[in-house]
């Protein structure tokens, strides 16, 4: 098992590094941190000013790699003796997703982690363009790191939470989560979210409430179901199901007890194409609301 | 579990803890007297308004104006019911609800019956009222206008035109349909825009109405009497179904006392005003007998404005209007036709599956699709003129039993807590019941007959059906120990 973390060129990116380094840590399992970095032009004639270029690129690339290499020492120091084996290696490419998708096949990889994007909340989620292209066109599950997040070394993930809200692709995230619990060995919470958005009437007038209401003691039964037809051997020991409502997606997910080790799993939308991940519009909306790391499965 | 006798299943009320035993949030008291008065409006201005005149007038002539406020005033008397009944019990959802709480499972499923009729055959109703003025709009803006046989339903009505199938409605009533079953939010925004649009376009109908104004128009003023009167005031009065949605807030009201009886007076005061301006302003614009003639039948504040101005383009700026804006009375009316067969489904009165939530878009999924498909078929096979009088009968019936209902509640339940009291208890309640007997006595009786017919079904499938599976048949649900 193998984990791809992907780093802009020109952007050490604290966040995802410092959680590829949690996971590989929690999962015990192989790291590969790769640098995307520009190539040159591919001129069959390059002329000097091609070839002063493509060296400068080198160059840059192998200043990228070391600096990537000792701020993952810096974050994650812990991870040799943890039994981790941990590699940052540039890779030549001008879309950072389209080369991170290529790393994670030519690796067999089964996880790819990023950080936060720039631009949104501290403590948050943020999907940046690169996590925004391979949340659709990922064949293997996406992690991405709230903004600042840092973990301390020896660090590990303690409770996954998975989303779920009664239909076939919540059964089917459920049990990439379990799965995902018995490889980190961490316990199960299986969270059902239910929101009261804007109706026509005031709310709850006109039984919108009721609405509600009856969806969460379908997901709650579905959540038993689900549970129950688990094997039970693969079935964490400590399972807990949880209920949360709100007015809106950040009270539904704020109601909800988080500690810094906890990860949030999401599926994606049974719409997706086949069985990559493609976010349907509850679970991007859970996902811009999570004040912890998120893996969507696909 | 032993089976309960029939009477007493017939009689039983369902407990107030079964609905307050979830352990969700308490609904907040936040809406304040002017957004209840202004929601009661929204949900009520434009109900009829813009194909009812057509219907009416023919039977009051300039009279109309008084079946108006005879509707108005019945209309206002249930309200002021309903506000008691709301507010005495903590509940949220429809009259339904209400019955089954307070009067019992019978009255519960008449009252079911009545609200059926109510919502079901406005939705439809209106969406053949909207299917003239698509048609108008496209005749202006494009030149074309869809064959009578796909514009006009099969049944024949009196001497009028008769077709294969009402296409627009139809396809208005699934357009709604995909609406409802993405999302109540969706729903919620698309209809806040098309309210707008909606007293947009009544204003430009009565300032251009009024410039054409002649008073010699209401010179036979009772020429048609008092019965015209209220057969017109009959026939008017399912455009006030929005006002019992006022009532129902009681729960979530700040100062439920005060709030409730001044948001109903003034939203009932907004609502009779523009409903009266339009009607003045219509009956002021054009000969009473105009109002038969058959394109007015289709679209007829559209084709009023044609007249006075002589330009298509007020007419056909309204006609867009009203194109956009009747949308949202069928999805309001779609919508609380759901939430009252969701409201059945959860108490075992309807096959279980009417109360089942998509876990995608959180909205009763197959309950909005099959309602949907019933109306449609409704919209796209009966003519308009028997669907007003069934709107209205079903409403009627629904005020009558609430007002009804406040009689019997204060007579058995004495000691009920009720925030908010009927004023001029056991007047207002009484006169709630003759004055909407007496709007009842002017509806046709092939009317009664459709009604009749439609309450023996229904009482026949709760008596078949409904009570054998009715929720309240398990003793920790009758015991009130939560859902």
């Amino acid at each position: 098992m193998t984990i791809v973390a992907g780093i802009a060129p020109g952007k050490p990116d604290v966040d995802g590094l410092s959680y590829a380094a949690l996971l590989a840590r929690s999962l015990r399992t192989r790291l590969r941190v790769v640098c995307v970095v520009p190539g040159p032009w591919p001129t069959p004639l390059s002329g000097g000013v091609d070839r002063e270029y493509a060296a400068y690129l080198a160059d840059a690339a192998t200043e990228e790699v070391a600096a990537v290499r000792s701020l993952l020492a810096e974050l994650a120091p812990d991870l040799g003796s943890a039994g981790v084996e941990a590699e940052v290696v540039p890779a030549v490419g001008r879309s950072v997703p389209g080369t991170l998708l290529e790393q994670v096949a030519a690796a067999d990889a089964s996880l790819v982690v990023l950080g936060a994007g720039a631009n949104g909340a501290w403590g948050h989620v943020v999907v940046g363009s690169a996590a925004d292209r391979l949340l659709h066109s990922s064949p293997v599950p996406v992690a991405v790191a709230t903004r600042g997040f840092r973990a301390a070394p020896g660090t590990q993930v303690g409770r996954v939470t998975v989303g779920f809200r009664g239909d076939p692709a919540s059964a089917a995230a459920l049990e990439r989560a379990v799965a995902l619990c018995v490889d980190l060995g961490a316990t199960l919470r299986v969270a059902t979210l239910g929101v009261l958005g804007r109706t026509m009437y005031p709310p709850e007038v006109r039984g919108e409430d009721d609405v509600l209401e009856a969806y969460l003691e379908q997901a709650t039964a579905a959540q038993v179901e689900a549970l129950a037809a688990l094997p039970v051997d693969v079935v964490p020991a400590e399972v807990e199901r949880v209920v949360s409502r709100g007015r809106d997606w950040a009270e539904a997910v704020g109601g909800l007890p988080w500690t810094p080790e906890d990860l949030l799993v999401v599926g994606s939308s049974s719409a997706g194409l086949l069985s990559r991940v493609f976010l349907g519009s509850s679970a991007a909306k859970i996902l811009r609301h999570s004040p912890v790391p998120v893996v969507v499965v696909p | 579990m032993t089976p309960v006798p029939f009477r007493t299943q017939l009689l039983r009320r369902k407990p107030l803890a079964v609905r307050g035993g979830h352990d969700g949030p308490e609904l907040g008291r936040s809406i304040g007297t002017f957004s209840l008065m202004m929601f009661g409006v929204g949900a009520t201005v434009g109900t009829g308004i813009f194909f009812v005149l057509q219907e009416a007038v023919p039977d009051a002539g300039p009279a109309v104006v008084v079946s108006f406020l005879v509707a108005g005033l019945a209309a206002g008397l249930s309200a002021i019911c309903y506000a008691e009944l709301a507010s005495a019990i903590p509940v949220s959802g429809s009259t339904y609800s209400y019955a089954y709480h307070a009067l019992g499972e019978l009255v519960a499923m008449v009252i079911a019956a009545c609200v059926l009729l109510e919502y079901g055959v406005s939705s439809a109703a209106v969406a053949v009222g909207w299917s003239g003025y698509f048609n108008e709009l496209t005749g202006s803006v494009l030149g074309v206008r869809l064959p009578q046989e796909l514009s006009v339903s099969p049944v024949p009505y009196e001497d009028g035109p008769t077709g294969w199938i009402n296409l627009p409605a139809v396809v208005l009533v699934l357009l709604c349909m995909l609406l409802l079953v993405r999302g109540a939010s969706e729903s919620a925004r698309v209809n806040t825009i098309m309210v707008l649009i909606k007293l947009a376009v009544l204003g430009l109908f009565v300032v251009v109405g009024f410039s054409a104004f002649e008073v010699d128009r209401f010179d036979a003023f009772w020429a048609a009497g008092a019965a015209g009167v209220s057969a017109a005031a009959a026939t008017i009065f399912f455009s006030f179904i929005g006002l019992d949605a006022v009532s129902t807030a009681g729960e979530e009201v700040r100062d439920p006392q005060r709030a409730l009886p001044r948001a109903i007076m003034g939203a009932l005061a907004v609502v009779i005003t523009v409903y009266v301006l339009v009607a003045i302003a219509g009956v002021g614009a054009q000969p009473a007998s105009e109002f038969e003639s058959p394109e007015q039948q289709e679209a007829g504040l559209s084709v009023i404005l044609q007249n006075i101005t002589g330009s298509s383009i007020p007419g056909t700026v309204l006609a867009a209007g009203a194109v956009i804006s009747i949308f949202s009375v069928t999805l309001v009316t779609l919508y609380g036709q759901t939430r009252i067969l969701f409201a059945m489904g959860r108490d075992g009165m309807l096959p279980s599956r009417f109360a089942r939530v998509n876990p995608r878009t959180l909205t009763p999924t197959y309950n909005t699709v099959v309602v949907a498909v019933v109306v449609a078929l409704v919209a796209g096979f009966v003519p308009s003129d028997y669907l007003w009088d069934t709107v209205s009968i079903g409403t009627l019936g629904a005020f009558i039993v609430v007002a009804l209902g406040v009689l019997v509640l204060r007579r058995t339940q004495p000691g009920l807590e009720r925030p908010f009291r009927v004023p001029g208890y056991p007047v207002t309640p009484v006169l709630t019941v003759v004055v909407c007997a007496y709007i009842l006595s002017g509806l046709p009786a092939v009317t009664w007959a459709i009604f009749g017919t439609w309450l023996a079904v229904v009482l026949a499938f709760y008596l078949l059906w409904g009570r054998r599976h009715a929720r309240l048949n398990d003793p920790a649900a009758a015991r009130g120990e939560g859902v």
